[in-house]
């Protein structure tokens, strides 16, 4: 298992490192994506290979020159990375969200790096709305278009529901090791947790799909201890530091489910292998949010804290942290309504906001104390 | 965005101690203003319906329709106006909105958490007999709530906000005004096939909201009527079209000041002849003024651009503080691209797409080329020396791209600086730096001046 995991790990902490060795063994483009929405299928299908742009942890230094601190960590250290030259193994980037300061990045990458090309179509936000699905299709068969003018050759139906079967599989794979993580039946520590779904986004899939099937092959119990089941909430566009996974382990926690970009929210839907694949994006894009609530769609009778309450109990924490990143709106709207739930729950809850600079991680530490303290305590009154 | 908040001067020991000469012309957009507040408050006496929305300036639809709208971010600037966005903003953060969010919502949410009970309560630190809380009280609350914003996804998570603190019970509608990114080879300023394409997109949308409006005042809608509001509506932009061309004289006869002060008009207020009579007296003042030689600015000097979203707390200061240097802003991005910068698009015959159209060329909601090259365009025609960037912290549909417009500036030998500020968050305004940074650009500028 560690053997597997340690080469997981080593992608997830240098992915362009991976996409360059990738590039150059195999003569092959790569294709940049952003988050949060969006389906790698379709690039892989193109014969490139589609990764997710990720947060490097340099300091942010040149990009400073085009974009303000008041905005996110991720997309301060994309700007960052676009301006250092680091995307130049990149031979595209492709997206459809319309998050406002991710937008801004991606007008900031086209003006610094001229010869990129960015394939950008808005995808229908309100996915409840009556045109919801001819506008979404669409959207899918314009970026299909575009990336055939890119490739320069037609990308045929069976291609792309080869590359859905492999994607399937793969998600399916994690989220069977999500399902013994929160049975106990798998070793896992939330930093290597982390490694497996980070390095899912950068991987050649057959790779990556070969690696999973290996670690769950050797897969061990964990052995039981006297901790507290934290379900971790948050950080909708990238990967929360692997430091503060730690210290909610060392602090005497077990991560045992979460709603994360980098987790569980980047796996859990499939996409139909049998139809048109404009339709089964399409309906992928449109009911995801009918699974795991994000606060960036418009969708009626959907409750993120209900979601989220409904969680923590099948994954049967005992409390909930939130990891909400500084200056990412979406959260901040969404946050009072969710304490509030768990509040009235009587559900442990902390919020940890993260930045992309270096962070008190001792201040957090006796924050993330006193909650394992009040989670522990509101366990044996239980 | 548009009333006014009247607080006091900048510094006398600020530059010449001159002060901006102000339109008097745009006391009538005052007079509107409150016509149109106290209209709304009785909105449900009158057995109106009454919409919240936000985002773009939807409300001829609603006018035609008879029925009663808020918009969200005038009432935040209402309530500033009124002194009353602190404790409505206080609300907001009692309950866990945190400051970095876009402060009109934060106003906006804050106000819809202050009702009765807690008012009574006492738990909000304002009395009940405050006057602040009895303006607070006035607001009728929503039968809908239409959500209509151009880039800013910011403004669509407001506005589910809104739906859920009303208890998820109130009707809304959603239009979705997607970016212009500009992608394809043919792309440009009101042309090409994504421009084609969107136009048609949201112009359905619009007509589906007509019906979600007609299923909810069991009313049908009346076509007929909205061409006759936007006949109104569309002379009322060729005027202020006309009269901001004027600005081209030198000196100025009007500044950037003088139109925010005249945004509501063109923002959220009904489209009656009131408009029109707005406009026509505000372009023959300007007229008088370039007959008389008058300008917005004693002994002007510079012209400069503001880009970036209006600091609404500090109209006033800052109108006279670039005059106690003898700048004056002539135009800005905010003032001179966003409301119904396309007239000639509508046709009153069939007005929908060309509203549509008008929605959709926000500046923000143009992919930077496309914006940047508009920007240069103005400060060519208008002969601006410098561009005054405002970056407001909590806006960042507004501060986006505002780095790339800088660099565009100095490419074309014009100076920049950056002051921060907010849009109704006075707390992140720094006035010190901007008077630094202020000094060095005027002397920046004589500098570039003597070397040529």
């Amino acid at each position: 298992m560690e053997a597997v995991l340690s080469l997981l790990e080593e992608v997830a902490a240098q992915p362009l490192d991976y996409a360059r060795r990738w590039k150059q063994e195999t003569g092959k483009r790569v294709i940049g994506l952003f988050p949060m929405h969006f389906p790698g299928e379709l690039a892989h299908a193109a014969g490139a290979l589609p990764i997710i742009i990720q947060e490097d942890d340099k300091p942010i230094t040149v990009g400073q020159s085009n974009v303000f601190n008041f905005y996110c960590g991720y997309n301060r250290s994309v700007i960052d990375q676009a301006l250092r030259g680091e995307f130049e193994v990149l031979d595209a980037i492709l997206f459809g969200d319309h998050c406002v300061q991710l937008l801004g990045t991606a007008d900031v990458i086209r003006a610094n790096v001229p010869e990129m090309p960015i394939l950008f179509n808005q995808l229908c936000s309100t996915l409840d709305a009556s045109w919801a699905m001819s506008e979404t299709q669409g959207t899918f068969r314009q970026l299909w278009r575009e990336l055939e003018a890119l490739v320069g050759r037609p990308i045929g139906e069976d291609e792309v529901r080869a590359s859905i079967r492999l994607f399937n599989r793969n998600r399916g794979l994690m989220r069977r090791l999500y399902d013994m993580r929160r049975r106990g039946q798998i070793a896992l520590t939330a930093r290597q947790m982390q490694a497996i779904v980070k390095s899912s986004m950068v991987m050649d899939k057959t790779q990556h799909t070969a690696l999973l099937e290996k670690l769950i092959a050797q897969a061990e119990n964990r052995p039981r201890r006297d901790v507290v089941r934290v379900f971790l909430s948050g950080h909708m566009c990238h990967a929360p530091k692997p430091a503060i996974l730690d210290l909610v382990e060392e602090c005497g926690g077990i991560v045992v489910d979460d709603d994360l970009y980098t987790g569980y929210r980047y796996i859990f839907a499939d996409i139909d292998e049998a139809g048109p694949p404009v339709d089964a994006f399409s309906n992928w894009y449109l009911t995801r949010n009918r699974q795991v609530p994000c606060p960036t769609r418009a969708m009626k009778g959907m409750d993120w804290e209900d979601y989220l309450l409904n969680a923590v109990g099948k994954a049967d924490a005992q409390g909930m942290i939130i990891l909400m990143v500084k200056f990412c709106e979406p959260h901040m709207y969404f946050y009072p309504e969710i304490k509030e739930a768990f509040e009235r729950n009587g559900v442990p809850l902390l919020m940890l906001e993260t930045e992309h600079e270096e962070m008190p991680l001792e201040a957090l530490k006796t924050r993330i104390e006193t909650f394992m303290e009040i989670a522990k305590r509101r366990a044996v009154a239980a | 965005m548009l009333q006014v908040v009247e607080r006091p001067s900048a510094s006398p020991v600020f530059g010449n101690g001159e002060k901006a000469n102000r339109l008097r012309s745009t006391k009538f957009g005052g007079r509107l203003v409150n016509d149109y507040w106290d209209s709304l408050f009785r909105a449900k006496e009158e057995g109106k319906k009454v919409i919240w929305y936000n985002g773009t300036y939807i409300p001829p639809f609603f006018h035609a329709h008879d029925v009663a709208w808020v918009h969200g971010e005038a009432w935040s600037a209402y309530l500033a106006a009124k002194h009353g966005e602190l404790p409505a903003q206080k609300a907001g953060e009692q309950r866990g909105y945190d400051r970095e969010l876009c402060s009109y919502a934060r106003t906006h949410i804050g106000q819809a958490l202050i009702d009765l009970d807690k008012l009574k309560d006492g738990t909000l630190g304002i009395d009940a007999d405050d006057p602040r809380a009895e303006t607070m009280r006035k607001l009728p609350p929503p039968d809908m709530i239409i959500n209509a914003y151009p880039y800013c996804s910011s403004g669509q998570q407001w506005d589910d906000i809104t739906y859920r603190l009303f208890g998820k019970k109130v009707p809304m509608f959603t239009v979705q005004i997607p970016l212009l990114w500009g992608g394809r080879p043919d792309a440009g300023y009101l042309r090409g096939e994504e421009w084609n394409e969107r136009s048609t997109y949201v112009t359905n949308q619009l007509i589906e909201m007509t019906k979600f409006m007609e299923e909810h005042t069991g009313r049908k809608y009346d076509f007929d009527r909205l061409s006759e509001v936007m006949g109104y509506v569309k002379k009322a932009a060729q005027l202020r079209i006309e009269a901001m061309d004027l600005c081209t004289a030198t000196p100025s006869p009007a500044s950037f000041f003088d139109w925010i002060v005249s945004i509501a008009p063109v923002n959220f207020l009904p489209g009656d002849q009131n408009l029109v009579t707005y406009f026509e007296g505000v372009k023959a003042e300007i007229q008088d003024r370039i007959a008389n030689g008058e300008g917005a600015v004693k002994d002007e000097k510079y012209r400069l651009f503001f880009d970036g979203m209006m600091n609404w707390n500090k109209v006033g200061w800052l109108a006279d503080k670039f005059a106690a240097v003898n700048a004056c802003v002539v135009a800005g991005r905010y003032t001179h691209m966003s409301f119904w910068q396309e007239p000639e698009l509508i046709d009153l015959k069939s007005p929908v797409r060309g509203m549509a159209q008008n929605y959709l060329i926000c500046p923000n909601n143009h992919g930077a080329p496309i914006m940047i090259g508009e920007i240069e365009k103005i400060c060519d025609k208008f002969g601006v020396d410098g561009m005054i960037m405002h970056a407001s912290r909590t806006c960042r549909g507004m501060s986006n791209s505002q780095f790339l417009i800088a660099e565009s500036a100095k490419r074309n030998g014009r100076q920049a600086l950056f002051f921060e500020g907010d849009v109704a968050d006075e707390s992140f305004y720094k006035d010190e730096l901007l008077n630094t940074r202020l000094e060095a650009m005027i002397e920046s500028m004589d500098a570039q001046r003597r070397a040529a």
